[in-house]
């Protein structure tokens, strides 16, 4: 299965949580004031060797995360064609990959603890309305570990509706997953409430 | 296979009382007036599908509360009293994955451990030493999804020993397991000082327990040494599984 972890340890493992996402949000800033299709080639390419920093291997991976954008790229690049913007479609397809794959690197380098500690810090001011930051921290260590889970359960459900129908599940399988979804939920639930629970 | 028993210790953990414990769902009675005094060190729970053995271990491990009854480890009410619980059961689920909730598998060991009030960097020390202790010190910064079903509830044992509960509750801890791995965790649970309860519908693995508890249809059907047990339990399926009874549904 797929999952935005790095499968090698990296020097970027080391780099605090905060300063990884703070380097993260200068480089979408930057990513988004630039507009020529050559200056945000060469950003791509700057990320993808930062990847290589981890080896081949993770900018590999780094690629296959990458693949899931390509309906959106598809999308993208039909639409400026149409409209005769091919320039403009190059640019913000190139800003979307470059955008994604620096946030994709820094989620697959940083410890999930440590971004977790990251978000309790920022979520602090939010206690004062009443919001524990522990419990907004854990909602996303929680969204991390179950995207993946989600996907798979999709990709099983698709494989027993193909199983025994020729045509594609397309929508049908939706009710089906949010229900196991839900069953799901409650099984977090019980696991969290075996070990201590939310506070 | 079995955990067999070693001679109770002096002081052992506090005894675990259920007392006229049914719980309903739904209007169905899973389990009927329960009412048991545990007090051995190694203890089975066996019955068929569906006869309620996993309700029984999450009524003790504290994770639901009893329809009508009390429930009680020493005077402590599991459900209501959750840091107190805490430190008396830890509960392994059937299925490992439903217990992860951390991708890494030091985030999985440690979470136990903060919530338990250590610090996250303290909560870190102490899991990877609980890997050392378990020989498993390069599985720390290992992701979860990599590990096969075997390793993955060795993580489940492991983040539940480092809260270092008095009574440790097993849900079918053989059923997903191969050959060699059974062989493996049986030979780890018996190594345990912890008093250890265990699901299972196979008696094989509960061969050697000081006590077993045979549930039928939400009721006590024997209660009493494994030796007496278990083999009136294999007996009765036996002449269950010739019969074609499939097609009963339950009331």
């Amino acid at each position: 299965m797929l999952t935005l972890t790095s499968p090698v340890e990296t020097p970027f493992h080391r780099v605090p949580a905060g300063a990884k996402l703070l380097a993260l949000a200068g480089v979408t800033v930057l990513l988004f004031s630039m507009g020529d299709p050559v200056m945000l080639g060469l950003a791509l390419t700057g990320i993808a060797a930062l990847h290589l920093v981890g080896g081949l291997g993770l900018l590999r991976h780094g690629l296959r995360m990458l693949w899931p954008l390509w309906p959106f790229l598809a999308v993208l690049l039909a639409w400026h064609l149409w409209t005769g913007e091919v320039r403009d479609g190059w640019a913000i397809a190139l800003r979307l990959l470059a955008a994604v794959a620096a946030a994709n690197l820094v989620t697959m380098t940083t410890r999930l603890t440590d971004m977790i500690a990251c978000a309790e810090r920022l979520a602090a001011p939010l206690a004062r309305v009443g919001v524990p930051p522990r419990r907004v921290a854990l909602a996303l260590a929680l969204a991390v570990r179950f995207v993946p889970v989600m996907a798979d359960r999709l990709a099983a459900l698709r494989e027993a509706w193909t199983a025994r129908s020729p045509r594609r599940a397309g929508w049908r399988i939706i009710v089906p997953a949010l229900l196991g979804a839900l069953d799901d939920a409650d099984r977090v639930a019980d696991a969290l409430r075996a070990r201590g629970g939310t506070d | 296979m079995s955990v067999p028993s070693d001679p109770l210790p002096a002081s052992g953990p506090d005894a675990i009382l259920l007392d006229g414990v049914s719980f309903r769902v739904a209007g169905h009675e899973v389990l009927s007036d329960i009412t048991l005094r545990l007090t051995e060190r190694r203890i089975g729970l066996i019955g068929r599908n569906g006869s309620g053995k996993t309700t029984l271990l999450r009524l003790i491990a504290g994770l639901v509360a009893p329809s009508s009854g009390r429930v009680r480890i020493g005077a402590v009410d599991p459900f209501a009293e959750r840091k107190a619980a805490l430190g008396q059961v830890g509960i392994l689920f059937q299925n490992p994955d439903h217990q992860i909730l951390f991708p890494y598998v030091e985030e999985e060991l440690a979470f136990g451990l903060r919530q338990g009030g250590l610090s996250n960097e303290a909560a870190l020390h102490r899991a990877q030493a609980v890997l050392d202790a378990w020989g498993r010190s390069a599985w720390a910064r290992v992701p979860v999804q990599s590990l096969s079903q075997g390793q993955r509830q060795m993580v489940c044992l492991m983040a539940v020993l480092a809260m270092a509960p008095e009574t440790l509750l097993l849900d079918e801890p053989y059923a997903s397991l191969d050959l060699p791995a059974r062989m493996r965790l049986a030979r780890r649970l018996h190594g345990l000082e912890q008093r250890v309860i265990v699901i299972s519908h196979d008696p094989e693995a509960l061969a050697g327990m000081e006590r077993v508890i045979w549930l039928d249809a939400g009721r006590i059907r024997r209660d009493g040494p494994a030796g007496g047990v278990l083999p009136e339990f294999a007996a009765e399926m036996a002449q269950e599984g010739a019969r074609d009874a499939d097609a009963d549904l339950a009331g």
